[in-house]
């Protein structure tokens, strides 16, 4: 009766398994599509393993942002008035790659003064990345509103993302002439 | 021709052979559940590296670790099906033997976590543990892993031993909380339980299926069940040296569908033993009104109990156990009874329907005083025409043996006792080291396990 027993335990076990297993295989199979899709279309990319090797970190950048080249896009500025003292809009920071993922903000600007820090983009290669920006994007939105510039402190456990965040704001406020 | 009722017997016994199976393999289904959710979300596909390896396997063993101490909450909620099935006693001993494999997975859960995210991050493992101490919910999730830490160490045997059953008791409880303040981290930290996935409510299922079933049948059915029966002593009478039967008075006691030789946790309402639950088997198969205990004071506790005065409120759990004639499987029947043991006996033999000569019955006591109950069970309506036999005497020194000097010195075994033992079902009950040599002669004559009952006196 205990053989029975382990037959069964192995048995529905291993019927469990091939199930999560064939799902999760499937999973990536159709999502590999559609995440490389903006990669093939913006940059030609002549090595055909590109878009398999792609999936895992590459991933969030290139839905996300249009352009998925490492090094900084120059952000657009979106405001009524051109960069000049006291200037007030929004303006895009660069997306600053990270290896855990792009990472972009966007600053509102009124009379010169921060009113705003927005995350368009954070740190996203996988769950724990997801929740380590999570974390750390009000920590330091809060710290950028309160010092009034990108020279604030980073969230400790989360270097990358502060790093990151800090860098495309940087940019923002450059382009806002802050 | 094959009587009806051992047809009866032999069918309910697959039965429930067939549920303990299925039971088994539903606790190994649900362990490769938690690890084929994590597949099916693309668990595989985060790795590629050797540090990704780790955090994976720390993922891994953490889902493994956290699904197997969810099931030893249900196995430790006295559910009634499994009670039913396999005994609060065979659920219990599974219980014991997960812990220490829960706890070293659980700690291979955070020590891989650690060293897989310190080599993704390329920090060192101090660094990264100070950082995954201020992820959130983290804190709280550290001293969930003190608290498990402590709850299997006081619980390791040699241990155990040194703290009182109170106390241990205390410290076990404690594991309630750590199983909950693990949950937050699991849920924020934790990416794989994500918002809004299958994974993330199969989870929250889980832990509502475990603590509910604690809530239900360890806390709710046994309070709603002592308030309902109102159950008080009635008297308390000497019946040997150190052994008092309990008289108890309730409303419908019947009801409790009581089966003979099953047990229930006791507590008793007054100030010197609240605080201590006994678990006590029934003597005597409760009336309407009454009920029947019968204990030795073994421990300082139940001492204290055998001066319990009439009128005491008494609050039961239970009824447990499946020392009774349901779970019999074949057609003849073989007892034997040591000391305080005769007291499932007792009420087993007196709830069973026998035919004559079909049970053979040895009562057996280190010297007379030891007879307690003896009388009872020769005058039981279910014992005529089946023989009662006694065997008094102690043990010989240095022989690990279950018998007397004088019956040894006449060549008695289990065999001359019980001729036909491999046709019958074997009840034991007396002190377990006594008990264990009784079954260690049952199996040497190649008597089947299925056919093995056993009560165990021990916590």
């Amino acid at each position: 009766m205990r053989a029975r027993a382990l037959a069964l335990s192995i048995l529905s076990s291993a019927a469990v398994l091939t199930v999560g297993w064939q799902l999760g295989t499937q999973g990536q199979t159709s999502t590999a599509p559609d995440a490389a899709a903006p990669t093939t279309a913006d940059s030609v990319t002549s090595d055909p393993t590109a878009t398999a090797t792609s999936r895992g970190g590459s991933t969030p950048s290139a839905a996300a942002t249009p352009a998925p080249t490492p090094t900084a896009t120059n952000g657009s500025v979106s405001a009524a008035a051109p960069a000049s003292d006291g200037a007030s809009g929004t303006f895009t920071g660069t997306s600053v790659q990270t290896r855990f993922g792009a990472v972009q903000v966007q600053l509102t600007v009124a009379n010169g003064n921060i009113t705003d820090v927005t995350a368009l983009q954070l740190t996203d290669k996988d769950q724990r990345s997801v929740s380590i920006s999570n974390r750390a994007a009000p920590v330091l939105r809060k710290e950028v509103l309160a010092a009034q510039s990108a020279n604030v402190q980073g969230v400790s456990g989360a270097t990358y993302t502060s790093d990151a965040y800090l860098s495309s704001l940087q940019s923002a406020l450059d382009q806002a002439g802050h | 021709m094959v009587d009806p009722v051992d047809r009866t017997r032999r069918i309910r016994g697959r039965r429930r052979m067939r549920a303990a199976d299925a039971m088994i393999a539903l606790v190994w289904a649900s362990v490769a559940a938690a690890v084929a959710l994590w597949l099916g979300y693309g668990g595989l596909s985060t790795v590629s590296n050797l540090g990704t390896d780790l955090t994976a396997a720390g993922i891994v063993t953490g889902l493994v670790g956290t699904d197997l101490i969810l099931v030893m909450l249900v196995l430790a909620a006295r559910i009634p099906a499994i009670d039913r099935v396999v005994g609060q006693d065979t659920a219990m001993a599974f219980h014991r033997r997960l812990g220490k494999p829960a706890l070293y997975l659980i700690l291979s859960h955070g020590a891989l976590l650690t060293v897989g995210y310190a080599m993704a991050d390329g920090s060192n493992v101090v660094t990264e543990t100070i950082s995954l101490f201020q992820g959130p919910d983290m804190a709280i999730a550290y001293l969930g892993l003190g608290l498990l830490i402590a709850v299997v160490v006081t619980s390791v045997v040699a241990v155990r031993r040194r703290f009182s059953y109170e106390a241990w008791h205390l410290i076990h409880l404690l594991s309630y909380a750590a199983v909950l303040v693990a949950l937050p981290h699991q849920l924020s930290a934790g990416g794989v339980l994500a918002d809004g996935s299958v994974q993330r409510v199969y989870w929250i299922a889980l832990y509502v299926l475990a603590f509910g079933a604690i809530a239900v049948f360890r806390f709710a059915v046994p309070a709603l069940r002592s308030a309902r029966h109102g159950i008080r002593v009635a008297g308390v009478e000497q019946v040997a040296p150190g052994v008092v039967s309990i008289h108890l008075t309730g409303r419908d006691l019947d009801r409790l569908q009581t089966a003979g030789g099953q047990y229930a946790i006791w507590r008793f309402w007054t100030g010197a033993t609240w605080w201590h639950a006994h678990p006590i088997s029934f003597s005597a198969v409760p009336t309407a009104s009454s009920a029947r205990l019968t204990v030795r004071d073994l421990g300082s506790g139940s001492a204290a109990i055998s001066r319990v005065r009439p009128g005491t409120r008494v609050s039961i759990e239970g009824p447990y156990g499946v020392f009774t004639e349901a779970h019999r499987v074949a057609p003849k029947l073989a007892v034997v009874a040591a000391g305080i043991g005769i007291t499932p006996i007792r009420s087993m033999l007196e709830h069973s329907t026998l035919r004559p000569g079909e049970a053979t019955v040895l009562l057996r006591g280190s010297d007379p005083s030891q007879s307690y109950l003896w009388n009872e069970v020769g005058t039981l309506r279910s014992m005529r025409g089946n023989a009662i036999f006694s065997m008094l005497g102690p043990r010989p020194h240095g022989l690990a043996t279950w018998m007397s000097v004088e019956a040894l010195a006449h060549g008695v075994t289990i065999g001359t006792v019980f001729p036909d033992l491999l046709n019958s079902d074997l009840y034991v009950c007396g002190p377990q080291s006594w008990a264990d040599l009784v079954i260690r002669d049952a199996r040497a004559a190649g008597l089947p396990e299925d056919q093995i009952h056993v009560e165990r006196f021990d916590w």
